[in-house]
């Protein structure tokens, strides 16, 4: 019948007449927003490996950071990134590609500034990492390291001339003829000297005097027994 | 409460006469005292209608509409009234100033016209005329050259495209509107408004003539330019119609007037078709006001639900659909009241 669909379409905008608004209220109420909403980009400085992936992967050339070699560890130190967020698409690749999750969007849509410079987000190198990675790899690391090559130093020296470094711990020279062949048939007994006389000279006095004293006793068993032997014979 | 108004104005022409003055200038001076009524009342029905409209809209495309100013936004409508005022008033230096200028003055004193008959109330009128349907529709059709001065004045091509065609329209749509309270009135017998009403005392007219209310509805509807017939404005295809070039306050009048037409025409429909103020418990203003607003309701429910029709189609609907429809109706009307008489029931 003609007029049907009329009496159809009042009847749709009588049911939505009633039903609830979908309005936002925007700066009232926030929105809701879906769990991968991409907002604003975000960066965290200490995750970044500055491998770069996220720099080539952007379409708009958005991103850009520096970077300088380290001189102890020979790697890529990370100096500042820029996001020039004004071009972004909002495309989502560099957070796709970023290996750490150090480049994602998070939830900030509010981002209208007064100048076009506040659009760019530059990202120094916090100065508390630096003085944090003094801590750990300067610290203890290269700490570690610097002590393990003047214990490989020292290990060469009593190799190659151990009475002149053993005088240092032990006085007398019958003593130290004792421990240097000791130190040649056993290659432990070198390194735990060789490390205690980097670490500390006085304990490694002492464990030498005990080295020395053993080998005396041993030899003199030794002596014991030979002589006891030549009794018997 | 029922007689407030009477009674108020019977005290106020007893003070007059009672200053001395002869009762033809007590009743020139409560004749307008009446009209500054009128106006008032028209004035409050925009701003509220306006706001209303834009929030049942909203309602309807599950919006909230105007919310800001006021509680739930009721101060929307005076904030643009302020608006309207004070923009600039321009007259384009091609158009014709005496035509443009005079075109929403006009439009605007027709729309107040047609409040001359309105019953508001039990013996609540202007002027009690005995041919006030009559009177009503002959004013409500003048809109028709208040919209075509506006567009030959402009001399703007959309706004001439938008009179021409409000022009047809609004003529085409006139017949079937007044043939369809035809059949009213051959129930009623009468033209007088205030006898209308009293003749719905036991059954309304929608009743009676339910094929006369829906002829009426859709012709009306054409007659206030409203949609889904709203082709003089058109704002996709006409940038405005015969509005294109009015601006500020000649603007703002013209807007004015449509509402008031459209709260006009309401009220007669609230009056020939659904018992006029007759109602139980309320006094008999407020129940023409309740209808009134119904029927606005419902003009607005229509507006917003349909698309605007082609301007082809408006025109054979109404020449060979409402025409035919409200001649039969008078036809079948004839035929009932004589098939009455025969049968003696009236």
């Amino acid at each position: 019948m003609n007029g049907q669909g009329l009496i159809k379409g009042l009847g749709i905008t009588f049911k939505h007449f009633f039903q609830k608004e979908i309005t936002e209220q925007y700066p009232d109420v926030m929105p809701q927003l879906a769990p991968r909403f991409r907002g604003c980009l975000q960066f965290e400085f200490e995750k970044c490996i500055a491998c770069g992936i996220c720099v080539n992967s952007c379409p708009n050339n958005v991103l850009s950071f520096e970077t300088e070699k380290d001189e102890n560890s020979k790697k890529k130190k990370l100096l500042s990134y820029t996001i020039d967020f004004q071009h972004c698409m909002f495309c989502n690749l560099c957070a796709e590609g970023c290996p750490k999750q150090c480049i994602y969007f998070d939830h900030n849509f509010e981002l209208s500034s007064f100048k076009r410079e506040d659009i760019k987000m530059v990202y120094l190198r916090p100065a508390e990492m630096d003085m944090r990675e003094e801590e750990s790899t300067n610290g203890q690391e290269q700490q570690e390291s610097k002590e393990q090559k003047q214990i490989d130093a020292m290990q060469k020296a009593l190799q190659k001339n151990p009475g002149k470094v053993l005088s240092k711990i032990l006085e007398q020279e019958e003593d130290i003829i004792i421990l240097s062949e000791l130190m040649q048939s056993d290659e432990k007994t070198a390194g735990k000297i060789a490390e205690l006389m980097v670490k500390d000279k006085e304990k490694a006095a002492k464990v030498a005097a005990g080295f020395v004293n053993k080998a005396k006793k041993n030899r003199a068993k030794t002596e014991t027994a030979g002589e006891g032997g030549d009794a018997n014979d | 409460m029922e007689a407030l108004f009477v009674n108020l104005a019977a005290v106020l022409s007893g003070w007059l006469t009672s200053l001395g003055l002869s009762p033809i200038w007590a009743d020139t001076v409560l004749l307008f005292v009446k009209w500054i009524i009128v106006i008032t009342i028209i004035t409050l029905n925009i701003i509220i209608l306006i706001w209303l409209e834009r929030k049942v809209s909203a309602f309807f495309q599950e919006r909230l509409g105007p919310n800001r100013l006021g509680p739930f936004g009721i101060f929307q409508t005076i904030a643009d009234a302020i608006k309207l005022l004070t923009k600039e008033d321009i007259v384009p230096s091609a158009a014709d100033k005496l035509i443009f200028k005079t075109a929403p003055m006009f439009f605007i004193v027709v729309a107040v016209m047609l409040y001359t008959v309105i019953p508001m109330g039990q013996g609540m009128e202007v002027i009690n005329l005995n041919i006030g349907l009559l009177f009503f529709i002959s004013i409500g059709s003048l809109s028709t050259i208040a919209l075509l001065m506006a567009g030959w004045g402009s001399n703007n091509k959309w706004s001439l495209m938008g009179a021409v065609r409000s022009v047809a329209q609004m003529v085409s749509y006139e017949i079937p509107l007044a043939f369809s309270l035809l059949g009213v009135v051959m129930i009623s017998g009468s033209l007088n408004l205030q006898d209308i009403v009293a003749a719905q005392g036991k059954l309304w007219f929608i009743i009676l003539q339910p094929i006369a209310f829906i002829t009426y509805f859709i012709a009306a509807t054409a007659e206030l330019n409203r949609g889904p017939f709203d082709m003089p404005e058109a704002e996709q295809e006409l940038t405005g119609g015969a509005y294109t070039e009015y601006t500020g306050m000649r603007w703002a009048l013209f807007f004015l007037a449509e509402y008031t037409n459209l709260v006009a025409v309401s009220a007669l429909m609230a009056t020939v078709f659904l018992g006029g103020w007759q109602g139980p418990w309320l006094p008999s203003w407020l129940w023409i006001i309740i209808k009134t607003y119904g029927v606005i309701l419902v003009f607005f429910w229509v507006k917003w639900t349909f698309p605007r029709i082609r301007m082809d189609h408006l025109m054979s609907f109404s020449w060979k659909v409402l025409v035919p429809v409200s001649l039969g109706n008078i036809l079948l009307t004839g035929a009932g009241i004589y098939f009455c008489r025969w049968m003696g029931w009236c």
